[in-house]
């Protein structure tokens, strides 16, 4: 009887349900194909943006379509919509305060005349600041959604 | 910490029942058995009902609430 407990005590540190395996998977799609973005790409344009957002789609099916076939129980219950919930939470209020920050800095520029690109290019800055902000709130609403999994809710 | 305390470790242990066996039968994962044994999440009330009718006890017999502070 106490090996049963003993086996649970053990797995239960080292178990993860459908959605954390989905999370973990998401999470190592967001990073490998955004990674680039902030730290590689010096240059922005919209046929990386465009790029990416190809990447993630395919990276994202491919991973999950491995997670879906490895799992066999694949039910999610009330605390599994729970943790989505508070995800979704840190991700609005990520991207709000980035935008809110966004913003601010718009507004700098205009008020002291820092701001001086060409019309092309400044459709290519707001282009890229826009899909950091989404990129930024997606990956903090993955992340607090892995560490909501392994802290009391 | 939720302040929802509950004996379900020990009365599945009296039925020789494991977390998977229980998870399935109130239909959660079995993270979520574990997650409420370590009082790491408080469930739902249709859940509680359902844990306490699976091992056969009332719902206070099965958890019990202590405020915040008085443990």
């Amino acid at each position: 009887m106490s090996n049963i407990f003993d086996m649970e005590r053990i797995a239960m540190a080292i178990s993860l349900s459908y959605r954390e395996k989905s999370l973990y998977a998401s999470l190592v799609a967001e990073l490998v194909v955004y990674g680039p973005y902030f730290f590689l790409h010096r240059q922005n344009s919209v046929n990386k943006v465009a790029g990416m957002i190809i990447g993630i789609i395919v990276l994202q099916i491919i991973l999950q379509s491995i997670i879906a076939a490895l799992t066999r129980n694949r039910i999610t219950d009330e605390r599994d919509r729970l943790i989505e919930l508070r995800g979704y939470r840190v991700g609005y209020f990520t991207l709000a305060s980035l935008m809110v920050l966004g913003l601010g800095m718009l507004w700098f520029h205009s008020a002291f005349g820092h701001l001086s690109m060409e019309g092309r290019w400044v459709g290519l800055h707001f282009l890229s600041a826009f899909f950091g902000m989404l990129v930024i709130s997606d990956i903090a609403k993955t992340a607090a959604q892995i560490v909501a999994y392994r802290r009391a809710l | 910490m939720p302040s929802i305390r509950n004996q379900i470790r020990e009365l599945r242990a009296e039925r020789k029942m494991t977390q998977q066996e229980l998870a399935d039968q109130i239909g959660v994962t079995r993270q979520t058995v574990i997650a409420i044994e370590q009082d790491k999440y408080s469930p739902s009330l249709e859940t509680a009902f359902k844990v306490a009718r699976v091992l056969g006890v009332t719902l206070e017999e099965c958890f019990q609430y202590e405020p915040r502070g008085r443990r």
